[in-house]
């Protein structure tokens, strides 16, 4: 070996930045391109205000809201918009609806959204785990990936007839429902995430001897965390679905017996004007909470939307 | 500073369904590595380097043969800057330093800055990969395998996918921190000129991965590319590369 070889290496640490210094200043102007943003195209006024997000959502609803109107007038089994809301108006503040009959809204809301939250507090907690087992066991998954996307499959009306079957007339089957549906959809999205996850990676890890609990946290979950973030979309749907059809077809009470019970009682305002606040509540909650999940989880990712029509100038 | 012995190495990949072949990486390489030497393995492409560091980190393992990589008796702690990147596209640069490293402490994060501002990146320790150009993320690489405190490093072409000028520089810093540290240091190539700039031996691979040729540079460090005497003994290294070449293909015909 020759001298310099045989030198005790002098060992550099972070606290000793004296040591590279005279290298260090050449590396550290090395470019790093220009962090500040790009500027957006150019459109012309009047077709900016109507690329805006809030203007679309709004001509989206008052289209909505005129072919509700047309069908109202050229038929006679849709009930007028006016009817709906004032009907609503009497349900939400508990008047009456003549006679004896009183409004009942909030009661039914806070239970519905009870029996919801319970059955997700349970359904995706167990999706997730279920999802996890079966990416990352090839035993698990020979298991239950099957099974698993068998109930996939199942339409959530499946449940909700099961669980009423199974439980009765209470609480319990709702509940159920809910988890029954939930589960699937988190488990299939977590599983197919794990398996997802680049090879080279797993790989670089394995080289580096990194710690089981970094593997998992930062691997395995924050590989996993923009699947799993769809599936609790998805759970979150179609589980208020099954709640909605069990409570129709199988409860005393909540707000899809509350549905039913104007449908047979032949006021087909109570029941538009409810179904119309279940597509409400779950559009409200998909557009304020879950997407903005979906959209955090996947910052690390954002490519510009693609739009053709865009590119062509239209 | 670790110890790694390698004994007829051989690694045969099986066939596979679009190549119904049998493919040799790696066909009996003996080599020994000990000491704070910087050694590179230069080869073409497809003389199976990518393989034998592979091995020697353990993500791959041999058909035949043996192969120890240790440091004081244990297995020796690797510091691997890939042929690509590999970093966790979700997350963030500071935070793809922090996953190879045990605790997430103030002191390793204190460290994990200090390796990054060694290349020069850390203006962008709270990016995402995706925001940074291939050489900035091969840079996060090159800071990630010093952060782990290696016993050996292993890297696989590391500038290949930088620029001239980027590359250059960094073979000069890589060169500066490498005499500070002195770990044994295996490095794979197919630059003549980078391995003579680095290395204190080469090793020549040929294809179906095989020993061709080991040479000692003995030159003083710290070496710039453009001194004569580095020149010479390019053009020399260059021109057993050449005689290989001439083998590989004589011997193709002879067959
Ligand atoms: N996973 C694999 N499956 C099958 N064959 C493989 C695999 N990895 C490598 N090979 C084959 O082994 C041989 C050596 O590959 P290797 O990647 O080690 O070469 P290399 O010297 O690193 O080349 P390069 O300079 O292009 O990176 C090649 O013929 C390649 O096709
Ligand atoms: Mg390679």
């Amino acid at each position: 070996m020759t001298d310099v070889a045989n030198r005790a290496p002098a060992q550099p640490g972070p606290n000793d930045p004296t040591v590279f210094a005279s290298g260090f200043q050449e590396v550290a102007a090395l470019p790093v391109g220009d962090l500040s943003p790009a500027a957006d195209r150019s459109y012309s006024a009047p077709r900016r205000v109507l690329r805006r997000p809030w203007v679309v959502q709004l001509i989206a609803l008052l289209i909505l809201l005129a072919v509700w109107q047309y069908l109202t007038v050229a038929g006679d089994r849709v009930p007028s918009i006016e009817n709906v809301v004032s009907f609503m108006w009497t349900e939400i503040t508990g008047g009456s609806h003549g006679g004896m009959l009183l409004g009942e809204f909030w009661g039914a809301l806070g239970l519905s959204l009870q029996r919801y939250a319970i059955g997700l507090a349970i359904g995706i907690p167990a999706g997730a785990v279920l999802g996890l087992l079966i990416g990352a066991s090839g035993w698990v998954r020979g298991l239950l990936n099957d099974t698993t996307l068998v109930l996939l499959a199942l339409p959530a009306v499946v449940w909700a007839f099961l669980a009423s079957l199974w439980f009765g007339l209470t609480s319990t089957a709702p509940i159920v429902a809910v988890v029954l549906t939930a589960i699937p959809f988190v488990a299939i999205n977590l599983s197919s995430g794990v398996r997802g996850i680049d090879a080279a990676l797993v790989e670089m890890s394995r080289s580096y001897k990194v710690s089981r609990r970094n593997q998992i946290a930062d691997l395995l979950l924050g590989g996993t965390l923009p699947n799993a973030l769809t599936g609790v979309r998805l759970a979150f749907t179609t589980g208020w679905n099954s709640l909605l059809i069990v409570e129709w077809f199988g409860a005393t009470d909540g707000v899809g017996w509350r549905a039913r019970f104007w449908y047979d009682a032949l006021r087909y305002e109570g029941f538009v004007g409810w179904v119309f606040l279940f597509v409400i509540l779950i559009t409200v909650l998909d557009r304020l909470v879950l997407r903005r999940l979906e959209r955090r989880a996947f910052q690390w990712n954002q490519k510009p939307t693609l739009s053709f029509a865009e590119d062509w100038g239209m | 500073m670790a110890t790694v012995l390698i004994e007829n190495l051989t690694k045969i990949y099986p066939p596979t369904i679009t190549y119904p072949h049998r493919v040799q990486a790696l066909g009996g390489v003996n080599m020994s590595v000990t000491g704070n030497v910087f050694v590179a393995v230069l080869g073409p492409s497809g003389s199976g380097k990518t393989t034998l560091l592979n091995i020697v980190a353990g993500v791959e393992t041999p058909t035949s043969g043996s192969v120890r990589a240790v440091h004081n008796g244990v297995p020796a702690q690797v510091g691997y800057v890939f042929q690509e990147p590999r970093l966790l596209p979700w997350r963030t640069v500071l935070n793809n330093m922090l996953y190879v490293q045990d605790r997430k402490s103030d002191r390793s994060r204190r460290e994990a800055e200090f390796y990054l501002t060694m290349v020069g990146l850390n203006e962008v320790a709270h990016l995402y990969p995706s925001q940074l150009s291939a050489g900035m993320q091969q840079r996060v690489g090159i800071a990630r395998a010093f952060l782990v405190n290696p016993d050996l490093l292993l890297m696989d072409e590391p500038f290949s996918h930088m620029d001239a000028l980027t590359g250059r520089s960094l073979r000069e810093y890589l060169q500066r921190v490498w005499l500070h540290t002195r770990k044994t240091a295996l490095f794979v190539t197919h630059d003549v000129s980078e391995a003579v700039e680095l290395a204190d031996r080469i090793l020549m691979l040929r294809p179906g991965g095989v020993v061709f040729d080991d040479i000692p540079i003995d030159l003083p460090r710290p070496r710039n590319p453009d001194d004569p005497a580095v020149r010479s003994v390019e053009r020399d290294v260059l021109r057993r590369f050449d005689s290989m070449e001439a083998a590989v293909r004589f011997g193709a015909h002879a067959q």
